[in-house]
């Protein structure tokens, strides 16, 4: 607990424990290194991914809230805005600043006001609705958009899969 | 008149031509040519080699500026940071590099997560979710599981933040299990009603 990074994880920590969002748990692998979280996100109702639960896993740096945390799912997703190595692409996890590709508004870039609970909120909302814009799985974002029923039709047999079913 | 002029010209089209191709070609072949006559530049390693940190120095510098440009501008006066920056300074551009000029450099762009360098990396496929938190003993035989009532959530969900450090942990793997098997029973009673 010395430095201000590992306060304020800790009392993200206690405040996910003690308020946990609908559907979604999150907290340190281990409380000897609050850097490295893991969470777990349940997929979003009327979504294909609806049913799943999806791991991923959250690094955070020691400069942390100044700079952004990484968040890496741990399991097969099917997502336009999710590289095939499970690497989340979502303007809330970019350092702050202005884009230097003029995407997107500095607000919806990272900020210290910013918190672990609204970056798996909003990555939940990606979840439900992809970002058709900035593809960071080309080939899901395709079939995603031009061809849906099998698109999800392949989303719900990963989640079943997940589930060991 | 005309006939002068034409029979002038014709060879002098002829001449210009092959002057030309030979200087492409010379120009072309420059950068494989060259090392050889150049051995002691140590920097060079079969006239490709050029040290990353020295481009990274000019790219941090100019921005603007290709990093295949700037590797070539080194490597061609020697590795020197000091000669390419006050080159850029003084207002001459820096030559075109010719395209057999292909330096193994990483670009700065790939490395900042941009979608084709980052998607083709590509991750064996995950275990299931059971196989990773080990709840293969919790899934078995149907009914054994206890499974909590929503007054028992909601007692568990206010006594959440124990004082105790194991506790807490203790308590986290709980939820974290309780959610992957709940997703599991409902999944497969959904299954059950089909």
């Amino acid at each position: 607990m010395n430095s201000v990074a590992s306060k304020r994880l800790y009392q993200e920590y206690k405040h996910l424990t003690t308020d946990p969002p609908e559907g979604i748990t999150a907290g340190p692998v281990s409380e000897d290194d609050l850097f490295v979280w893991e969470a777990i996100i349940a997929g979003p109702e009327g979504s294909p991914y609806e049913g799943g639960v999806f791991p991923a896993e959250l690094k955070f740096p020691k400069d942390y809230p100044l700079m952004p945390p990484t968040m890496k799912f741990l399991c097969d997703l099917w997502h336009p805005n999710v590289y095939t190595n499970g690497n989340v692409c979502i303007s809330i996890l970019h350092a702050p600043g202005e884009d230097p590709n003029h995407y997107e508004q500095a607000s919806e870039r990272w900020s210290p006001i910013q918190s672990v609970e609204k970056i798996l909120i909003s990555v939940m909302s990606m979840i439900a609705e992809p970002n058709d814009e900035s593809p960071a799985n080309v080939d899901a974002a395709r079939m995603w958009r031009e061809r849906r029923p099998e698109f999800e039709k392949r989303v719900k047999a990963d989640v079943r899969k997940s589930l060991g079913l | 008149m005309a006939d002068t002029q034409t029979s002038i010209n014709i060879p002098q089209i002829l001449a210009v031509a092959i002057v030309g191709f030979f200087a492409i070609r010379w120009f072309l072949n420059k950068p494989v040519s060259d090392s050889p006559t150049a051995p002691t530049s140590s920097s060079r390693r079969g006239g490709r080699a050029v040290d990353i940190n020295k481009i990274n120095q000019v790219t941090a510098m100019f921005p603007q500026l290709d990093r295949r440009t700037i590797a070539w501008d080194l490597q061609r006066n020697g590795g020197s940071v000091p000669a390419t920056t006050e080159r850029v300074l003084s207002g001459r551009a820096l030559e075109t590099p010719p395209p057999s000029f292909q330096p193994n450099i990483p670009s700065a762009a790939t490395e900042a997560g941009s979608s084709t360098g980052a998607a083709k990396r590509s991750s064996p496929s995950q275990p299931d979710l059971i196989t990773r938190y080990n709840l293969q003993g919790r899934i078995g035989g149907k009914g054994k599981e206890a499974v909590p009532s929503v007054e028992q959530e909601q007692e568990a969900k206010k006594s959440a933040w124990s004082a105790d450090k194991a506790a807490r942990a203790e308590n986290l793997k709980r939820r974290r299990e309780e959610m992957i098997l709940a997703a599991r029973r409902k999944m497969e009673a959904q299954e059950g009603q089909a």
